[in-house]
């Protein structure tokens, strides 16, 4: 720690610390333009000097390190000169547009001009005219407004990973730019509108719409991937106007995914109030009327629930209730991308935070497209690799990350049992195994050399495994999982800790569906077979979008074509027209309740935005509908419905604290955790497999009710979609077959579809968008290809 | 341009500057060059070579003047990473030519001199960064550095020792700026010359984030004289803090402008009238511009100085690279200002607030002044807009750029005034 007096109060810091920072920590004001706390420090803006005793010249206070016994003074008449004549640079060349400037009113530059400025500026001269850029449908450029500072050119290069912004030219012809004329490349761009601290990159879609004073601020949490980032949602009377990163919130940044998702609130897809079909149309109703109606879909019949896992935990809780007391013995299902519903030996969620990502020694990537599905989650690994901590990744796609991936193998879904095989190999020739390891290898003949990258990273102190999709929507996922398990625990690292079993989730509450559902949930698949099968009269779907979404949309088509439809929700999704009655119920942003994320941080929303229509918080839904079955309510209030929570996962004592004790957040809900779920390999299952393995491609524009729904997200979609159907070239040229039209032969028949070549896919896999046009298809496992002919 | 020593002085440098073909090895080891190299490569140590040069007291050459031995000391060892070793030869000082006649006409001296300091630090990989400009002095350091791997003098195992060490040549593209020894850092990494902040120093933490020393042409020419006859030699010539011989590269109103090495101490007067013929016209120079046009003016008051370090500090300037120019009364202030204030406006980089906008605003003020439609209020401008910028940025770019502009205020105000438009009040 170091000493040091600040206008002559003495303050104590870590050592290192720079002047800036140890200000900002002790509460002394210094402006600043070019800082950043999460940007490498740029010392360019020159704002931020400070004098320090016995120099003869100003510092930079962010570059500057402190020492001890070092006397610094913010404020003196030296400083307020050399600060006016900082705005007196900066503005030569700025606009006077502040009226109609967007940043107007949180703007940097106006603040420092109003407090540090004179009133009028003595540069006569010719002005600076640089053009604006086309940075893609987030980013707005009002490039004579730009002061230089870097921000965005740090933020591309060190944050995004892209580097897609640079700095041009010298002295005052200097320009940032757009080193790529094309919008930018990363799925974080909406930040830059965030970052800049005057209105050069500003927010595109909210652009000269309203005024930063004009907004109520709800803070929120973010339901767009498990990440569940906490957000700020601004709205102007009822209508969201933009969502942004909550300022000293656990992630500084917040993906372009969950950022502009907000355009769906206001799409003609949401379901808005109760609609019952009359005829081939669906038209109005009141609530009475259609409870009325759908109580006869429910009452004696044979119904299958899938549900989403976004709903808060008291919601989620609500369906648990309508299950057990409004239903007999109804099929229920929840994720749309897992195919194997046996409990896995290590459950959904993380076991650590994904700040401490940053920390351990080695980090494993086991089938994920971590920067589209988890952008926040990947960053993190990007700010590891830029800190030359390395990165394995083993999966199907070398997956475009914007970072440093130190090891790197290609597999088929088919070859995981054989890469965990010869992982077990190396950890047993050096003596590490775990009881049942023998035997699970024993089912294994193959060996994969992926499995050495797997093996050496295990080897490490801390080993943190981040098992994706690729293996969680596994045929024989419980099997796959069970071995991971067993290689972590001979490796040391399944203790108290240093758990570093971190399967990746596909929803929001993970570790709480998990302890509700484990042994009562079905594959979602099942439900529609029941369906298809005539077992079902009724499927309720709350909240989930299976046409849209998930691995089963060939069969959910085809059951709902068979059974009665009730959709309670927010937002219609994929199912427009299909439904008998709709029920609305109140999107994540409309609603007082819990979420728990991926890391098992517990969020609690209190101000939410006003219901817009007739939406009625989910829990008072599954209500209504209980009592109107003909039982006692079990709940009327949240503090009821809360309790019923906690009978149900009684282990989930921070809930308990946070709701009942009025706690702060200290302790993560645990992921579930079972090594009793032993499953050995069916690997002659896989054997019997078609030639090519398929593996669905996620897009964060595309996937999840929500973001559909969203025109923005839908643009962006589209300028960074690749081809529909691709494989490796050595895959066709193996069985002598050219890219362009070809037969894809599936379990449900043989089909056209224009199939494209990479380089960076798996051979033996054909990578299907999900939704393109051959999204069908990533329901499959495995495809023959054939001639075009 | 080369000019002749009448007095015969004590020179190091130029030691040899006159012979014929000094370029080629062959004449260069006839007059002594790599005589002494074997004896420092087998009898010295890194300690040995580094007290030596802090007992010669040499200070920087290219302008900061640092003690280069203190610079090496600083140097950290066994960090586990590699140390560079590189010469600045980016002589872009407005007034600044010296480094390039030591290249052009003794390249082999520079050559020593780097292995004998790459010896002392540990250097496996030394880089010249030479001024884009200099194409001719390209080629002949390239030819002499062929020569002396040809020789064993460079390379693997230099002269049958457990030391080898490459030498590079890398051109810079032209920039000002890739004399300031971090933006040239930045350049030789391939990345645009932009300074950057310090601390880190590049002794820590500098060529690819690894310790890193940069020294000058004529700093690294000095050290093979040093070690050949020891540093309480070299510090007995020239001034006690101010030892040595010093190349001035003098230019302006002067009859015979170039390149003289005298010894430290040597007066401005003794040097312009002794050496370099005298002024042009006059008795005494109007403005005396000592160490390169980023350097405070020195006027006719002290003509006297004796041409060290602290002496010129003391008179109110700096002795810089030694880049000595003279103006008499034929010139037009306002125009040379202007014309320099055009060259930092040019040669800016451009991340500093001050320097980025400040020195652009100097030069077109400035420009308008000169031309006739200036006002009084522009001389405040003139006034704030150099102040403010001068020890607030990164690197001393800006600090250069306000030195003239100050100077002529401070000395000659009459002057700009009677330029400025004749309605102005």
């Amino acid at each position: 720690m170091t000493v040091l007096y600040i206008n002559d109060e003495e303050v104590t810091v870590p050592a290192g610390t720079s002047i800036l920072e140890a200000c900002r920590e002790n509460n002394v004001e210094v402006p600043y333009f070019c800082y950043h706390p999460e940007l490498s420090v740029a010392a360019n803006c020159r704002m931020c000097l400070v004098e320090v005793e016995g120099w003869n010249k100003p510092a930079a206070s962010c570059c500057t390190p402190v020492s001890e016994g070092m006397k610094v003074v913010t404020q003196s008449a030296g400083l307020e000169k050399d600060r006016s004549m900082m705005m007196e640079y900066l503005l030569i060349h700025h606009p006077l547009d502040c009226p109609v400037c967007d940043q107007g009113g949180a703007c940097k530059l106006q603040d420092y001009a109003v407090e540090h400025g004179v009133g009028r500026g003595r540069y006569t001269e010719v002005k600076r005219l640089p053009s604006d850029k086309d940075l893609g449908p987030f980013v707005n450029t009002c490039m004579t407004r730009c002061i230089h500072c870097t921000r965005c050119v740090r933020f591309a290069d060190e944050i995004a990973g892209t580097g897609d912004m640079g700095v041009l030219n010298r002295g005052d012809h200097m320009k940032i730019d757009g080193i790529v004329e094309d919008a930018l490349a990363s799925e974080l761009s909406g930040n830059l509108g965030d970052i800049c601290p005057v209105g050069a990159l500003l927010d595109k879609p909210s652009h000269d719409v309203s005024r930063p004073w004009e907004m109520t601020r709800h803070k929120s949490t973010c339901t767009a991937c498990p990440q569940g980032c906490d957000i700020v949602i601004e709205s102007r009377a009822d209508e969201v106007m933009r969502i942004r990163p909550l300022k000293g919130g656990v992630e500084p940044w917040i993906c372009d995914r969950g950022r502009y998702v907000y355009d769906a609130f206001r799409s003609d897809k949401r379901i808005l109030s109760p609609m019952l079909r009359v005829g081939d149309k669906l038209e109005k109703a009141s609530w009475d009327d259609a409870i009325e109606k759908a109580v006869t879909m429910l009452k004696g019949k044979r119904v299958g629930i899938v549900f989403s896992p976004d709903w808060s935990v008291e919601g989620l809780a609500a369906i648990r209730l309508l299950h057990d007391i409004g239903l007999e013995n109804p099929k229920v299902a929840f994720d749309l991308h897992r195919r194997d519903s046996r409990p896995f030996a290590f459950d959904e969620g993380l076991t650590m935070t994904t700040e401490s990502m940053e920390q351990v020694d080695q980090v494993v990537i086991l089938g994920s497209d971590l920067r589209q599905r988890f952008p926040i989650l990947m960053q993190r690994l990007r700010k590891r690799a830029n800190l030359g901590k390395p990165v394995t990744r083993i999966g199907a796609m070398h997956y475009r990350t914007n970072s440093e991936i130190a090891n790197d193998a290609l597999v088929r879904p088919r070859d995981w049992y054989a890469v965990i095989a010869r992982a077990m190999d190396q950890l047993k020739v050096l003596g590490k195994t775990a009881a049942g390891m023998d035997e699970w290898m024993g089912k294994v003949e193959a060996r994969h050399e992926a499995g050495k990258l797997l093996a050496d990273a295990l080897l490490a102190d801390t080993c943190a495994l981040l098992v994706g999709e690729e293996i969680r929507s596994h045929e024989d996922a419980a099997a796959l999982i069970h071995g991971l398990d067993l290689l972590m625990r001979a490796a040391g690292h399944a203790e108290e800790g240093q758990d570093g079993r971190n399967l990746l989730p596909s929803g929001m509450n993970a570790q709480l569906l998990s302890a509700m559902f484990n042994g009562t949930r079905t594959a979602a698949g099942e439900v529609f077979a029941a369906a298809i099968a005539g077992e079902l009269d009724t499927l309720l779907l709350i909240g989930s979008d299976p046409i849209g979404d998930g691995l089963f949309s060939r069969k959910a088509k085809e059951a709902l074509a068979k059974v009665d439809l009730l959709q309670v929700g927010s937002i219609s999704g994929d199912m427009v027209g299909l439904a008998d009655i709709k029920l609305p119920a109140a999107a994540y942003s409309e609603i007082e309740g819990t979420f728990i994320n991926m890391e098992g941080r517990v969020r609690v929303a209190e101000n939410p935005l006003r219901s817009l229509g007739e939406g009625r918080p989910l829990w008072k839904v599954m209500m209504r509908l209980i009592q109107a079955l003909g039982h006692d309510v079990p709940a009327v209030n949240l503090t009821e419905m809360r309790e019923h929570v906690l009978t149900m996962a009684p282990d989930f004592t921070a809930l308990k604290d946070i709701w009942f004790a009025g706690k702060a957040q200290e302790d993560f809900i645990p992921a579930q955790r079972n090594r009793k779920n032993v499953f050995l390999p069916n690997v002659a299952k896989m054997n019997a497999a078609k030639g090519l393995d398929v593996v669905g491609r996620y897009s964060m524009y595309k996937e999840g009710a929500w973001v559909r729904a969203s025109k923005l997200l839908a643009e962006a979609g589209r300028i960074h979609a690749l081809d529909d159907v691709i494989v490796h070239p050595d895959t066709l040229a193996e069985m002598k077959l050219q890219a362009g039209d070809l037969t894809i032969m599936s379990n449900v028949g043989a089909e056209r579809f224009t199939v494209g070549t990479r380089t960076d896919v798996s051979p033996g896999v054909v990578f299907v968008s999900k939704r393109g046009t051959a999204g069908d298809i990533s329901g499959e496992t495995s495809v023959d290809l054939g001639g075009g002919q | 341009m080369l000019s002749s020593d009448p007095k015969k002085v004590q020179r190091i440098c130029f030691a040899n500057i006159e012979v014929e073909n000094m370029n080629k090895l062959e004449v260069a080891k006839a007059h002594g060059a790599y005589a002494f190299l074997p004896t420092v490569l087998k009898d010295f140590d890194a300690d040995k070579i580094i007290d030596e040069v802090k007992v010669s007291g040499l200070r920087g050459r290219g302008g900061a003047g640092f003690p280069t031995g203190l610079k090496w000391s600083f140097v950290p060892r066994n960090t586990g990473k590699p140390t560079y070793l590189l010469c600045n030869a980016d002589e872009g000082e407005p007034g600044t030519f010296k480094d390039r006649d030591i290249m052009r006409f003794d390249p082999h001296l520079l050559i020593e001199g780097m292995i004998m300091a790459g010896f002392a630090l540990g250097v496996k990989d030394a880089y010249i960064y030479i001024r884009g400009e200099f194409l001719h002095e390209y080629n002949v350091m390239c030819a002499a550095i062929d020569e002396a791997y040809a020789a064993n003098l460079l390379g693997d195992n230099i002269l049958g020792t457990d030391f080898s060490m490459n030498l590079m040549m890398h051109r810079g593209a032209g920039a000002y700026i890739c004399g300031e020894e971090t933006a040239l850092i930045e350049s030789l990494e391939g990345k645009s010359g932009r300074p950057r902040f310090k601390p880190p120093f590049p002794a820590v933490e500098g060529f690819y984030g690894c310790p890193t020393v940069v020294n000058n042409v004529e700093t690294l020419a000095t050290v093979p004289a040093i070690l050949e006859h020891g540093g309480a030699w070299h510090a007995a010539i020239g001034r006690p803090n101010n030892t040595g011989c010093k190349i001035f590269s003098v230019s302006g109103n002067v009859n015979k402008p170039g390149n003289y090495e005298v010894p430290m101490g040597t007066s401005l007067k003794t040097l312009v009238e002794d050496y370099c013929g005298g002024l042009q016209h006059g008795t005494v120079p109007k403005v005396v511009i000592p160490g390169g046009s980023s350097t405070p003016w020195l006027t006719a008051e002290h003509y006297d100085v004796p041409l060290t370090y602290d002496d010129i500090m003391k008179a109110g300037s700096f002795l810089g690279s030694g880049a000595i120019i003279i103006l008499d009364e034929t010139a037009d202030l306002v125009a040379v200002t202007r014309r320099l204030a055009h060259f930092y406006a040019h040669e800016s980089c451009g991340q500093c607030t001050p320097c980025r906008e400040g020195t652009g605003w100097l030069e077109r003020v400035l420009t308008r002044v000169d031309a006739g439609n200036g006002t009084e209020a522009d001389l405040v401008v003139l006034n704030d807009a150099s102040k403010h910028m001068a020890g607030r940025t990164i690197c001393a770019l800006a600090e250069g750029a306000a030195a003239p502009i100050l100077s002529m205020l401070k000395y000659f105000p009459d002057e700009v005034r009677a330029k400025l438009a004749e309605k102005s009040s």
